[in-house]
C-alpha cells in the first residue's frame, strides 16, 4: 500500500513536470477551422493562442481579439478583396505543441500570416518554423528582446520602451533601492539583466538592488513580503515585479495584509494588466504601479469605441465575461497587429510575405490607443510608453505618460555598450520558395 | 571633527525653510485658534485641487489650504487621496452606505463631508451612478500625503496617529520635529508615544544639522528602543564615517552608531525567528487543511484521489459563488457575512462532488489501485475543465474586510489576520475530525470498516454507505482548504494542481491514515520550508524540500507515524 501511494506522489510530480500539457487533452484536438468560405474569395490567417493550460487566462482574450479584427475587416470588404477565414489552433500551453502547430498552419493551412504566442519560450519554439518556410509571424506580447527575426513583426513593447522607462519614473519619485522580483524564467531574467545594468549606469549602488525568483504557481510570499519590509524599512525604496500569472494574487495579498502600502514601498509591476486585474482582489493593489503602452483608460473617440466594440464582440458570442470584458496592452497590440498586416498587403498589392515584410518596414498606422509606427530598421514598433496607477475599479489612472512614440531597441544599449549587436536571422531563403 | 558638512546647502534651505513656515502656521493656527482663512475660502480652494491644471497654483493652494487652519481641510484631503470623492452632476459628493431599498447611498458633500438634502430630502444615488473616484495627480500627491499626515496626528484613532507618526518620520524633515514633538506631549497611547519619539530621533538622527551631542543622544535612544526603521540610517553613517578616516569624535560617534546597531540587529534577529516560526505554521497549517482530507481517504479506503486538488477549487468556488450572491443580492453592510456563510457550503458542495464521484465511478474500481488512480485523475481533468467552460480562466474574491490587515504582536512583527484565521480553522477541523472518528456512530462505523470490512459488514454496518461518507467527508475538508485558500491565492480552474503535489508530500511524510502523523508532517515541512528559504530562495528552497522528503522515504518508508499492528496490513 506504501508503495502505491509513493507511486501516486511520482505520478503527481510526474504530471507537474509535463506541466499543464496534459491539463486538457481534449480541448487540443480542436484544431478546425473556425469557418470556411469558398477558397477564391478567402485568404487564411492562423491564430496561435493557448486556449487551454496554464496560459490560457492570458492569451484566449487575443484570439477573441483577432477574431474581433477579422470580422471587422471582412465587414468592410477585406483584405485586397478577399474574405479573412481565420484558422484557430489550440497549442495548449505546450511549448512542442506551439511548434507542431504552427507547422500545421503553415503546411495543411497554408495561411498568409500568423497571429499568436504569449510566452518568450513559446516563440522561441515556432521560431525555426517561421524561419524555415519564411512565414510571418505578428507577436503581440512585451518581451525581453535580444532577439530578432525577419519572420516575426513584435507589436508589443521592448525593454527600452517599458522596463527602462519605468525604473526611470520610480528614480524620478525617489527611490533608490530596487527589489527585483520576478518569476523564474526567461523574460524575467533578462528583464532584471537589463534593469541591472540600467541602474548601475544611474549610479545605483549594488547592494541597493536585490534580484529575487520563484518558481511558476508560487503561492507562499510570507519570507520574501518580510525581506521587502526589512529592506523597505529605511524608506525610498520600490519593488520592479516581474511576477507572472496567478502568483500575482498571493503576492500582492501578503504585501498588504503584512501591513505594507503603496505608500512604505511601490510595486511596479510589468505582468499586471486589465485583463489580470480581473481576477484579482483589488483593494490591496490600488496606488501600485504598472508600466505599458497602452491602457483601457485612454480617454480617446478612437479607444472608447475599441474598448466598446470588444465588449460587445464577447457579448454576442458568449464568450466567458461578456461586457465586463476588459482590454489591455497586449489585446490592443494584437488588435492592431492584423490591421498593420492588412495595411501591409494592399501597401504591396500582394500577400507574398517578402512584399509584405517590406511594406510594413515604417508604416504608420491609427490604433486604439492613438497612432502608432512600425519601425524602419528592425521588426518592432514604436510606441508611446505609459505608467498607470491601479484604481480600485480595476482600471489604471494614467500619472505619466512618454513624449510621444519611444523608438525601440531590438537589443538593449545597456547590455551591448559597445553598439554592436547580431544580424538579424530567418528571412527569404535562396532556395525555398515562400508559400503564397 | 566631525567631517560631515554641518551647514544645509542652499537650495535645501530654501525648500526647508518655505515648508517649515507653513508647517508652523499649521502648527500654530491648528493648535490654538483657528486663524483667518487666507486668499480665497475653503472651497474655492479645495476646488483649484479638485479641477485644476497647473501643478504650482494646486500647489499654492494647497498650501494656504493648510495654513488657513480649517478643521475640514484634513477631512477632505484625505477623503481626495483615498479616491473617495466623485464628481455627480456637476457637484463633488463622497458617499455613506446606509439599508435603503435599491442600494441607494446617501451622498455628502465633498467639501463639508456632511449629506447634502434636495427639499429637506437626502440626496442619493447608487454607486455605479457615481462613476470613478478622483485622485489627486501623481506630483501632488506626496505634497498632500504629507499635509494629510499633519493632521493625521489629530486624529481621534490611534492607528490614524501612529501611521501618520511614522511616516512623517519617514520624511525625514526637521520641520516636522516640532509638530511631532507637540503631538508627543498629548499623547497617551504608548504604542504611538514610542512611534512618536523614534520619528524624533530618526529625523535628529538622520539630519546633518543636528547638534553633534543631540545626535548622539538620538543614536543611543534609537538603541534602547530598538528601532528597525533606524537600521539602515545608522549603516549610512558608518559607512560614511569610514569613508571619510577616522578622528577622535568620529570614533566616539563610531562606538555610538555601532552599539546602536549591534542592538537593533539582535532584536531584529530575534523577531525574525519568531516571524519564521509563524509563517512555518502558518504554512503547515495550509498543508495540514489540504492533506487532512486525502489522507482520511487513503488512510480509511485506500484510494488515493487523484481529484482530491480539484475538490479544493471546487469548495474555492463554492465560496466565489456565495460572494457573488452576496454582492449581487444583499446590501453592501452584509457583504462580510458571505464569508461565513460560505464554510459549510464550500463543506457541503465539495463532499457533494465527492460523493457522487465516489457513487459513479470509485465504488466499481475498489480493489484496483491503478484504475482508481487513472479515473480520479479524469475525474480531475473533467472538473477543471467544466468549471474553465463555466466561468473562463479568471475570478476575483474580494476578502472580508475583518480579514485584511495584521495584528503587530511585537515591535516589528505583524501576525496577517488572514493566516491567523487559518491556523485557527485548522486547529478546529482537527478537532473536529478527532471528535468524529472516536467519538460519534459514524466514526465507529468508519473505524471498524477499515480494521475488518467483513466482520463489520456482518455486524450490519452497511460498509458501501460508510465508504461513501467517508469519501464524501474527504472531499468536504479538501472544500475547506479550498474555501481557506481563497485568503492567500487566487481563484482559478487549475488552483488545484498548484497544491496537490503538496498535499501527497504530507501524506507521505506523515503517514497513513494517522491524523497525528499529518499534523506533524504538516507542521514540519512548513516550518522547514519557512527556515529553508531565507537562505537558498524560494526556487531552491523547494527542490531541497523534495530532496528531504525522499531521503525520509528512504529512512522511513511507513511515515513519521506508521500505522501498527493489524491495520498496517489493511
Amino acid at each position: 500500500m506504501k508503495h502505491l501511494l509513493s507511486f501516486g506522489l511520482a505520478f503527481v510530480l510526474a504530471l507537474g513536470v509535463i506541466g499543464c500539457s496534459a491539463d486538457s487533452p481534449e480541448s487540443s484536438s480542436s484544431a478546425t477551422p473556425s469557418s470556411t468560405p469558398s477558397a477564391g474569395e478567402a485568404v487564411k490567417v492562423g491564430i496561435l493562442h493557448s486556449l487551454s493550460g496554464t496560459m490560457a487566462i492570458s492569451e484566449t482574450s487575443l484570439k477573441d481579439v483577432v477574431l474581433m479584427a477579422a470580422e471587422e475587416i471582412n465587414a468592410t470588404g477585406g483584405v485586397l478583396g478577399k474574405q479573412i477565414a481565420p484558422v484557430v489552433v489550440d497549442p495548449a500551453s505546450d511549448w512542442d505543441l506551439f511548434a507542431e502547430k504552427a507547422r500545421h498552419l503553415i503546411t495543411e493551412e497554408e495561411v498568409a500570416v500568423t497571429f499568436g504566442c504569449w510566452t518568450s519560450v513559446s516563440r522561441k519554439s515556432v521560431l525555426p518554423v517561421f524561419e524555415q518556410y519564411n512565414q510571418l509571424l505578428f507577436y503581440p506580447v512585451q518581451y525581453e528582446g535580444e532577439e530578432q527575426s525577419l519572420n516575426v513583426f513584435y507589436t508589443a513593447a521592448t525593454p527600452n520602451q517599458q522596463l527602462v522607462p519605468a525604473a526611470e519614473y520610480m528614480m524620478r519619485e525617489g527611490a533608490k533601492k530596487f527589489y527585483l522580483l520576478g518569476t523564474d524564467y526567461v523574460f524575467p531574467r533578462t528583464a532584471n539583466k537589463v534593469l541591472k545594468a540600467f541602474l548601475k549606469s544611474k549610479g545605483v549602488p549594488d547592494e541597493n538592488v536585490i534580484e529575487e525568483y520563484t518558481p511558476f504557481h508560487h503561492q507562499d510570499y510570507q519570507t520574501i513580503v518580510g525581506n521587502i519590509k526589512k529592506f523597505a524599512a529605511g524608506g525610498d525604496a520600490c519593488v520592479l515585479s516581474t511576477i507572472n500569472g496567478d502568483s500575482n494574487v498571493p503576492f500582492y495579498k501578503e504585501f498588504a495584509n503584512q501591513g505594507l502600502t503603496s505608500g512604505d514601498c511601490p510595486i511596479m509591476a510589468f505582468s499586471v494588466a486589465e485583463d489580470e486585474l480581473r481576477a484579482m482582489d483589488v483593494p490591496p493593489l490600488v496606488g501600485h504601479l504598472a508600466c505599458w503602452n497602452y491602457y483601457q483608460s485612454i480617454d480617446s473617440p478612437s479607444n472608447r469605441e475599441f474598448v466598446t466594440n470588444f465588449k460587445k464582440f464577447c457579448a454576442k458570442n458568449n464568450l466567458p465575461g461578456g461586457m465586463s470584458r476588459v482590454t489591455d496592452d497586449p489585446i490592443e497590440a494584437a488588435y492592431f497587429g492584423v490591421y498593420v498586416w492588412k495595411a501591409a498587403v494592399e501597401k504591396a498589392q500582394s500577400f507574398d510575405v517578402d512584399k509584405v515584410r517590406q511594406a510594413v518596414y515604417g508604416l504608420e498606422f491609427d490604433a486604439p490607443g492613438g497612432r502608432k509606427q512600425m519601425d524602419v530598421a528592425n521588426q518592432h514598433t514604436l510606441k508611446p510608453v505609459y505608467v498607470g496607477e491601479i484604481m480600485a475599479s480595476g482600471q489604471f489612472k494614467i500619472v505619466w505618460q512618454s513624449d510621444g512614440l519611444v523608438k525601440p531597441d531590438s537589443y538593449s544599449r545597456f547590455l551591448h555598450p559597445d553598439g554592436k549587436f547580431p544580424p538579424p536571422t530567418g528571412g527569404p531563403k535562396k532556395v525555398s520558395t515562400s508559400k503564397k | 571633527m566631525k567631517v560631515r558638512k554641518l551647514v544645509p546647502t542652499g537650495r535645501y534651505v530654501a525648500a526647508f525653510h518655505r515648508r517649515k513656515a507653513v508647517l508652523l502656521a499649521v502648527l500654530l493656527t491648528l493648535f490654538s485658534l483657528p486663524g483667518l482663512a487666507g486668499q480665497g475660502s475653503f472651497e474655492e480652494l479645495g476646488l483649484e485641487l479638485l479641477e485644476g491644471t497647473e501643478i504650482e497654483t494646486q500647489r499654492s493652494s494647497l498650501d494656504t489650504l493648510l495654513s488657513s487652519g480649517d478643521r475640514r481641510v484634513g477631512p477632505f484631503l484625505k477623503a481626495y487621496l483615498g479616491g473617495d470623492i466623485y464628481r455627480w452632476r456637476g457637484q463633488y459628493v463622497s458617499y455613506y452606505v446606509d439599508s435603503h431599498p435599491g442600494e441607494q447611498v446617501v451622498l455628502l458633500d465633498a467639501f463639508e463631508r456632511s449629506p447634502r438634502a434636495l427639499n429637506g430630502k437626502p440626496l442619493r444615488a447608487t454607486v455605479s451612478e457615481l462613476g470613478i473616484p478622483l485622485s489627486p495627480p501623481r506630483r501632488l500627491r506626496r505634497a498632500i500625503q504629507g499635509a494629510v499626515r499633519v493632521f493625521g496626528l489629530l486624529s481621534e484613532y490611534p492607528k490614524e496617529r501612529l501611521e501618520s507618526a511614522g511616516r512623517l518620520g519617514d520624511s525625514r524633515d526637521p520641520a516636522h520635529i516640532t509638530f511631532l514633538e507637540k503631538a508627543l506631549s498629548t499623547e497617551a497611547d504608548e504604542k504611538v508615544k514610542y512611534t512618536l519619539t523614534e520619528s524624533v530621533a530618526i529625523i535628529r538622527l538622520h539630519h546633518d544639522g543636528t547638534p553633534y551631542d543631540a545626535r548622539l543622544e538620538s543614536a543611543r535612544l534609537l538603541g534602547e528602543m530598538k528601532s528597525l526603521r533606524a537600521a539602515s540610517i545608522f549603516e549610512d553613517l558608518l559607512k560614511e564615517i569610514d569613508g571619510a578616516g577616522g578622528t577622535t569624535a568620529s570614533d566616539t560617534a563610531r562606538k555610538v552608531y555601532s552599539t546602536a546597531l549591534g542592538r537593533i540587529e539582535s532584536y531584529e534577529q530575534k523577531v525574525r525567528v519568531l516571524g519564521y516560526v509563524f509563517a512555518g505554521v502558518s504554512l503547515g497549517s495550509i498543508l495540514i487543511l489540504m492533506a487532512l482530507g486525502l489522507s482520511i481517504i487513503f488512510g480509511q479506503m485506500g484510494v488515493i484521489n487523484m481529484a482530491h486538488g480539484e475538490m479544493m477549487m471546487v469548495g474555492a468556488y463554492a465560496t466565489f459563488w456565495v460572494h457573488e450572491i452576496f454582492a449581487t443580492y444583499l446590501p453592501e453592510s452584509f457583504f462580510n457575512w458571505y464569508f461565513v456563510a460560505s464554510l459549510p457550503v464550500a463543506f457541503v458542495v465539495a463532499a457533494a462532488v465527492g460523493f457522487v464521484t465516489e457513487r459513479l465511478i470509485v465504488r466499481h474500481l475498489y480493489g484496483r489501485p491503478l484504475e482508481t488512480l487513472l479515473a480520479t485523475w479524469g475525474v480531475s481533468l473533467v472538473l477543471i475543465q467544466a468549471i474553465r467552460l463555466l466561468h473562463g480562466d479568471n475570478s476575483a474574491i474580494n476578502n472580508p474586510t475583518w480579514l485584511r490587515g495584521g495584528a503587530e504582536i511585537f515591535h516589528g512583527l505583524v501576525l496577517p489576520y488572514n493566516r491567523c484565521f487559518i491556523i485557527v480553522l485548522c486547529f478546529f477541523a482537527l478537532l473536529a475530525i478527532r471528535v468524529l472518528m472516536n467519538r460519534t456512530r459514524f466514526g465507529l462505523r468508519v473505524r471498524a470498516t477499515v480494521q475488518n470490512r467483513d466482520m463489520a459488514d456482518s455486524l450490519g454496518v452497511r460498509t458501501r454507505r460508510v465508504d461513501g461518507m467517508t469519501f464524501a467527508l474527504g472531499a468536504g475538508l479538501a472544500g475547506v482548504a479550498g474555501y481557506a485558500l481563497t485568503l492567500i491565492g487566487g481563484i482559478t480552474p487549475d488552483m488545484g494542481q498548484n497544491y496537490i503535489v503538496d498535499s501527497f508530500l504530507v501524506v507521505v511524510t506523515g503517514g497513513v491514515g494517522e491524523l497525528l502523523g499529518t499534523v506533524g508532517a504538516g507542521l514540519g515541512l512548513g516550518l522547514l520550508n519557512k527556515f529553508l528559504e531565507p537562505s537558498t530562495g524560494a526556487v531552491w528552497g523547494k527542490v531541497l524540500i523534495l530532496v528531504v522528503v525522499v531521503v525520509f522515504i528512504q529512512w522511513k518508508p511507513e511515515g513519521l507515524f506508521p500505522p501498527k499492528g493489524r491495520v498496517a496490513d489493511a
